[in-house]
């Protein structure tokens, strides 16, 4: 009766795991590179006056003042950057969605600057921040798929709830061996079951990891969903009500007058006083001529785990300087709070700083290697081997399936074809920068194209062959990567340019790695293509069946 | 980066290395190392580690350090094992 479950949740492992395996491959690898989002985004945006440096806050108030009589739409929601980074604009910068338009849409989504002039005066207009990291970003979000829209989250979703399945089912069939085998990783002539111990120390060791970003990955798809019913269930479809402003059938108050809003240094005093340990970095105002304005002061708490990527926030009355809420403030929050902080926290990677992100890495990366290992490890079970006695040796190795050859073609299509992908859009930030209209557009032309004609490759040239051109592809268009930026230093003239922040240049140092490992993985993959085991999918000799 | 940080995460490294050695399936040396004194040892270093990280962070950004430096170790240990081993047999 035991092997008999043991048998269905092996099946549902397995067919979970094939499903789900290649979007989370992408979803995965994109994440990885998503962790850096902030010294990816200073590596791609080109030097500029209007970036790099941080405002004086003695100028804010002025600076606030005339953007807000130029532009009354920005006095929505404006930001202004305590930090000076290159990706980082030294105004105020607000963003306008069309009527209509999801809120995850960065496509869509207008970008406004406005700074303060040498006379006094305020220059405000559009600006088109590199939508680079937004491209990379909504890869990681939605699997791969174009558009963050509620579609493609639920897709996202349906994935997620596979991947659960796949982790749950995976431990209950290696239960039986768990302790017996842990840590056991088995080289030999067996190439199964190395292939399984390789699949195995990794989903079993990191399994706290994977869950968490399996159930958090799941509640992002479909919190709205939760919500709605979580609204008919206890709220009697009045939730939202509940967050109405009160007397507002009365009518309108009438517009305040952000003049007399405390300068920021006030405001930032009464957060430090606070909260001592935690670190500004922007001013997020919101309303601020409404009956509800409110100042949300964003940053971390190095000590303290953060409630959002960007951090965490406090929100603050810029009328009065009263503290209106903590319930986001990173190290200062309820108990409540703070243990739905550390799911989002724990997604994110948003503690323990740089050496916990460097953890995230390459946790991130063996994720997208438990993925391809376990379709690696399907096409091994099911390939055609040569019999032992050799007498058929004769007649050569015996065909390969379909089935096997294009899951083989697919995996490799579309996991190094998302790949190389990514790596030719970071290039193309610098490459294309100036030289065409619409940058972003061309960022997921460039993504996209790159991607299928990967997949198209794979299938027509076979997952052997195609596994090397594509593994020397991938290392090409990575090392391009640092060398565009050489080459920025080397011909300023060319327009190229790089930063000389750490940040930046370990954008370059990473890519440099990354390129590194692509080759050798070409390498290795082109010799066991030419040398290995003929009845292998994997090798130049295997022949095809109908 | 504050150097309680540093410390904890060196302190935690070798005991997840006497931990690891202590497996039978353990591949970096012929022998695994003595269970019991290699797992109290180890043991001993995650608590001073955990410690020296509970210095630097609150308690709960703490023990995500912990387990996630733990799980990180542990993916990596039998792959550096296995790689002298799979290199050989390529180059067979």
């Amino acid at each position: 009766m035991r092997s008999e479950f043991i048998r269905i949740y092996k099946s549902v492992h397995t067919w979970t795991g094939i499903v789900a395996g290649m979007a989370l491959f992408i979803a995965f690898y994109a994440g990885v590179i998503t962790l850096f989002k902030a010294p990816l985004a200073r590596w791609a945006t080109p030097p500029s006056n209007a970036y790099g440096r941080a405002l004086s806050l003695d100028e804010v108030p002025a600076l606030i003042e005339r953007t807000l009589q130029q532009h009354p739409a920005a006095g929505r929601d404006f930001q202004l950057q305590l930090k000076a980074a290159e990706h980082l604009p030294q105004g105020l910068s607000w963003q306008l969605h069309p009527p209509g338009a999801d809120e995850h849409d960065h496509a869509a989504t207008r970008h406004y600057l406005a700074t303060l002039q040498a006379d006094g005066s305020v220059q405000a207009g559009e600006v088109q921040p590199s939508g680079l990291t937004d491209l990379i970003d909504t890869l990681h979000r939605v699997v791969g798929l174009p558009l963050d829209s509620d579609p493609t989250r639920w897709v996202m979703g349906v994935i997620a709830a596979l991947y659960a399945m796949a982790l749950v089912s995976g431990v209950i069939v290696l239960l039986p061996s768990l302790l017996k085998d842990l840590f056991a990783l088995r080289v030999g002539r067996n190439l199964k079951r190395m292939w399984l111990d390789a699949h195995n120390v990794v989903g079993i060791i990191s399994l706290p990891f994977h869950l968490v970003m399996a159930l958090t990955a799941l509640v992002f798809a479909w919190h709205d969903g939760f919500y709605a019913i979580q609204d008919r269930l206890i709220h009697g479809g009045q939730w939202g009500s509940a967050f109405a402003i009160r007397g507002s059938t009365t009518a309108p108050a009438a517009p305040r007058d952000p003049a007399a809003m405390l300068p920021p240094a006030e405001l930032l005093g009464r957060v430090q006083a606070q909260a001592p340990g935690f670190r500004p970095s922007a001013l997020q105002y919101l309303n601020v001529t409404g009956p509800r304005a409110a100042v949300r002061v964003w940053g971390d708490d190095p000590q303290a785990h953060s409630p959002r990527f960007a951090g965490g926030f406090v929100a603050i009355d810029p009328y009065s300087g009263k503290i209106v809420s903590t319930d986001f403030l990173p190290g200062s929050q309820s108990l409540p709070n703070a243990l739905i902080a550390s799911f989002f926290a724990l997604h994110f990677g948003t503690y323990g700083g740089t050496p916990l992100q460097w953890m995230y890495f390459l946790l991130g990366l063996a994720g997208a290697w438990l993925f391809y290992g376990g379709n690696l490890l399907w096409l091994e079970t099911r390939r055609a081997k040569a019999p032992r006695n050799g007498n058929d040796a004769a007649a050569g190795p015996p065909p390969q399936r379909r089935n096997v050859r294009w899951m083989a073609a697919a995996t490799v299509g579309v996991c190094l074809g998302a790949v190389c992908g990514i790596s030719l859009s970071i290039v193309a930030a610098k490459w294309l920068h100036g030289r065409v209209a619409d940058l972003n557009g061309w960022h997921h032309a460039l993504y996209y194209a790159t991607f299928f004609s990967a997949v198209a490759w794979a299938f027509w040239r076979g997952a052997a062959h195609a596994a090397v051109h594509l593994l020397w592809l991938a290392a090409a268009f990575t090392l391009a990567i640092p060398a565009t930026s050489l080459l920025g230093w080397c011909l300023p003239a060319s327009g190229l340019w790089v930063h000389a922040s750490m940040a930046a240049l370990g954008v370059d140092v990473t890519a440099l790695a990354g390129s590194l490992g692509f080759a050798w993985l070409a390498r290795a993959t082109a010799q066991r293509v030419a040398h290995g085991p003929a009845d292998s999918i994997w090798s130049a000799r295997s022949t095809a069946s109908a | 980066m504050n150097p309680f940080i540093l410390i904890g995460l060196l302190a935690i490294l070798p005991g997840c290395v006497a931990i690891y050695l202590a497996s039978p399936n353990q591949c970096w040396l012929a022998r695994p190392w003595p269970a019991r004194r290699a797992r109290i040892a180890g043991l001993l270093l995650w608590i001073g580690g955990l410690a020296a990280l509970l210095q630097a962070l609150q308690p709960a950004a703490a023990g995500f350090v912990f387990s996630h430096w733990l799980m990180l170790l542990f993916v990596l240990f039998p792959y550096l094992g296995a790689w002298p081993e799979w290199r050989r047999r390529v180059h067979q």
